[in-house]
């Protein structure tokens, strides 16, 4: 299949995540499960035979929403609770929360107020992630979850399916990090929205036809030369439970900008880490849980023993980036509690950064485009000097 | 005409005399952390759940950091916190508990800390905050706890040991699942209790000393007996007119929450004393009880007098609200002194958050049957989502299975830039129309 067939599957997959679902759903016959950010293990739901997905924002304007959450919380959480509110999430024949930000678990309360027909299913993962127990517990939420969507598709789910369905996610995640590193050294040349849509379809896609057309377009790159880009080298950084909006990553690039490596979530945070493919497959998914968090840190949890303002420096002179954009969702709090670290650590190492506040409501891309456009300008100065 | 709002009188709560007695246990306990470092204690910084026994306990000086904020605010000093964590990038929008005390805590290090040199003011109660020689975080529900004290720790450059408590959200799924019973209930109390154990542990570290566990279960006992009284009192407020006001138990948190156990028992005996006095003789916590209302949401430090007032101008009690009659040791029968960890785990998990809305929901329902209120005001704290997570809910169960009207107001915790009187004073009368016309209808 050519290139543009392939980004044009997964833009349409990104770009319209209930409607894959709903064609899929009729497709197969079988069990669409929905899923919150970020730590869900879609292995578990695959494995159960279900079509794993993780829950996407829309561009969609609030408004069934606004009766259960107030507009003082991140777009993400605000459209979720819209989409279940409007009825969008019919598809869905379970929901799945695992995590402890306190707006998520508003909206869990919320959609399970209101979806009353819809299996809502909450784990709480520990997140303090160096205690001794961490482990442990971890294990315990994995294992809790297991045995609810047992409950829930009436049967159990073999540690057999467990391991191909680890195997598959891992194939999938790999060749994802192979276009990262193609990207990195310019032999992929993929900008940040088609980096994307092939992150976010994956979060969305049956994982084997995903993977499939993954692997026809990394053998296109393969062997193919490094390509001259003249461009300033960024790093983008931030954006946990949502994607960025493509109109920004769109104006960003043609600031003079190529994005040479991310830790956004719709990007190389999702694909960061394998889970162990040996043992106990619940003991598997807690260790993944645990490494991801050292291999790609998230303000989400607290780690006293990993710093993401490291991470990002590392990140950036392995990219060989000239500097940062942070991208933070409006309202999002663990993003705002680390951003001071974030920003002393890069002062004191003299990289520059720009901090990009976004909204669901939308931005006024033009005054954004002016800062970037300024902050393009500071970052080739500083190359120049 | 406003049938329901007569002319704004210059009415004022009656607020209870005994409440005075907090304002000075309060002074004394923060000028006790003032000193602390003089006197050569050990000092931990903690956020949310009361473990303040455990500390005190081990002769170890505790400071709350809500508390440490929520004094500023009453004294109107937030602001310098506030701008200096602002300067260091914390935005507006995150707790501003948080953004206060870490405003502290940055200004403390620099001050004192890696940074020092500048000359602090003594006068200046941001930079007073002795700085803490370990971290304990153990907050119930709210996400922003755990990442506030992880954040302190960064502020200090990590040299201070930090050690962590989780206290998993009750969800309440399963068919024995409810207020304190279930399955879940069981096994999430039991995690809490094993991780306190280790908690103990920690402090023993940090003292050097094996850990004092008789004084704890006296302190313990004394606590149980504070929060029967307590409760006591407040069940006394059924009483028409209400002899106490939410914002009597608004005052009160402190002396249940965070002060040196010594003292509370004698305080709330005080109190309980004196709420009994004002129901014989029919005195009420507002000049004319004519509405009685619930409080959802908590509670907007910079302005506990001036709502108190402003409510007693309306004739309004406010009678009961979730963050007093839902929290602090709310649960005394949980609590064997004999052996205390458990029924204290339990206690930490009954945060006014920290039960799935259905049953959060229930509870309110119950109080507002029970203190026969008339209307909700709520409180949609800006910067503190925790409490506004539900609110529409209640709004909507209060209507719905009580029949009763609500009114939210915006305001914030410890920000006052969030509050917005006009929309307070607009909704509430509205509201007591409301109130008003079906009065008139039934009758």
């Amino acid at each position: 299949m050519e290139r543009q067939e392939i980004m044009r599957r997964f833009a349409e997959a990104a770009g319209n995540p209930l409607s894959y679902a709903r064609a899929w759903k009729e497709r197969t016959g079988r069990k669409v499960i929905g899923s919150f950010p970020m730590n869900f293990p879609g292995e578990l739901a695959h494995a159960a035979g279900a079509l794993p997905m993780i829950l996407q924002e829309t561009d969609d304007p609030i408004t069934a929403g606004h009766g259960v959450l107030f507009p003082f919380y991140c777009g993400f959480t605000r459209s979720m609770v819209d989409q279940a509110m409007r009825g969008e999430f019919d598809v869905l024949d379970a929901i799945m929360f695992g995590d402890h930000c306190v707006q998520l678990l508003g909206a869990a309360d919320g959609i399970r107020m209101h979806l009353t027909k819809t299996r809502v299913i909450f784990f709480q993962l520990i997140s303090s992630m160096c205690d001794p127990w961490t482990q442990g517990r971890s294990e315990e939420s994995f294992a809790k979850l297991r045995a609810e969507l047992e409950d829930f598709i009436g049967e159990a789910v073999a540690d057999d399916a467990m391991h191909a369905s680890i195997r598959l996610f891992n194939r999938n995640r790999a060749l994802i990090r192979k276009l990262y590193d193609m990207r990195k050294k310019g032999t992929a040349p993929l900008g940040a929205i088609e980096m994307q849509h092939v992150v976010k379809s994956s979060m969305i896609m049956d994982k084997a036809e995903h993977t499939d057309l993954l692997q026809q377009l990394v053998a296109q790159f393969e062997g193919a030369k490094a390509t001259p880009n003249r461009a300033v080298r960024l790093h983008l950084s931030g954006h946990f439970c949502q994607a960025p909006k493509p109109e920004l990553l769109e104006m960003i690039e043609e600031c003079g900008v190529v994005v040479v490596g991310d830790d956004l979530y719709h990007g190389f945070r999702y694909i960061s880490t394998d889970v162990p493919e040996e043992g106990p497959p619940v003991s598997a998914l807690a260790r993944w849980y645990m490494d991801r968090n050292t291999g790609v840190p998230c303000p989400t949890r607290v780690q006293n023993n990993v710093d993401w303002d490291a991470y990002l420096l590392d990140a950036i002179r392995d990219e060989r980036a000239d500097g940062m954009i942070v991208l933070m969702a409006k309202f999002c709090e663990p993003h705002m509690y680390y951003y001071p670290e974030v920003k002393e650590a890069f002062e004191k190492a003299g990289v520059p950064h720009l901090l990009i506040e976004t909204e669901h409501e939308g931005m006024a891309l033009e005054s954004l485009k002016t800062r970037v456009e300024t902050f393009v300008e500071i970052v080739k100065r500083r190359e120049a000097a | 005409m406003n049938i329901a709002v007569p002319p704004m009188e210059d009415k004022k709560a009656n607020k209870l005399k005994s409440t005075r007695i907090a304002g000075k246990l309060v002074n004394d306990y923060w000028e006790m952390v003032w000193r602390a470092k003089e006197e050569g204690k050990l000092i931990c910084w903690y956020e949310g759940s009361a473990i303040n026994p455990f500390l005190e306990a081990a002769d170890i000086c505790w400071v709350h950091g809500e508390a440490y904020s929520a004094m500023l605010a009453a004294r109107h000093q937030e602001e310098t916190a506030q701008r200096v964590a602002e300067e260091r990038g914390y935005m507006r929008e995150l707790c501003s508990y948080a953004r206060t005390h870490l405003g502290c805590a940055v200004s403390n290090q620099r001050l004192r800390g890696d940074n020092s040199g500048a000359t602090p003011d003594d006068d200046d109660l941001t930079w007073k905050l002795p700085a803490p020689d370990m971290i304990i975080s153990a907050y119930a529900y709210c996400s922003t706890g755990q990442q506030w004290d992880e954040m302190t720790s960064r502020v200090f450059g990590k040299k201070v040991p930090i050690f962590n408590v989780s206290l998993p959200w009750i969800w309440a799924s399963k068919p024995d699942a409810g207020y304190l019973r279930g399955h879940e209930w069981h096994e999430t109390s039991d995690y809490v209790a094993r991780q306190l154990y280790d908690m103990v542990k920690f402090i023993e570290e940090q003292t050097g000393k094996p850990y004092p566990w008789d004084r704890l279960r006296a302190m313990m006992a004394d606590i149980k007996r504070a929060s029967e009284l307590r409760l006591e009192a407040m069940d006394l407020c059924t009483a028409q007119p209400a002899p106490a006001s939410f914002f009597d138990w608004v005052v009160s948190i402190a002396p249940i929450n965070n002060l040196p156990v010594a003292g509370v028992k004698d305080y709330f005996e005080t109190v309980l004393a004196e709420v009994k006095q004002r129901v014989a003789s029919g005195e009420g916590a507002v000049p004319d009880e004519k509405y009685r209302l619930f409080f959802d949401g908590i509670m907007n430090w910079n302005k506990v007098g001036w709502l108190a007032n402003k409510f007693a101008r309306y004739d309004a009690a406010v009678v009961a609200g979730r963050y007093t009659h839902m929290a602090f040791w709310q649960e005394p029968d949980l609590i064997d002194p004999k052996n205390p960890v458990l029924g204290m785990a339990q206690n930490y998990l009954i945060c006014p958050n920290n039960h799935a809305a259905p049953i959060l929901i229930e509870l309110i329902m119950g109080l507002c049957r029970k203190f026969q209120v008339d209307g909700m005001v709520i409180h949609a704290s800006r910067t503190c989502r925790a409490f506004t997570n539900p609110q529409f809910m209640i709004a909507e169960a209060a209507q719905r299975q009580l029949g009763i009207p609500s009114s939210m107001f915006e305001g914030d915790v410890t920000d006052e830039s969030f509050y917005k009187d006009e929309l307070l004073n607009s909704r509430v009368e509205a509201m007591l129309e409301a109130i008003e016309s079906r009065r008139m209808a039934v009758a």
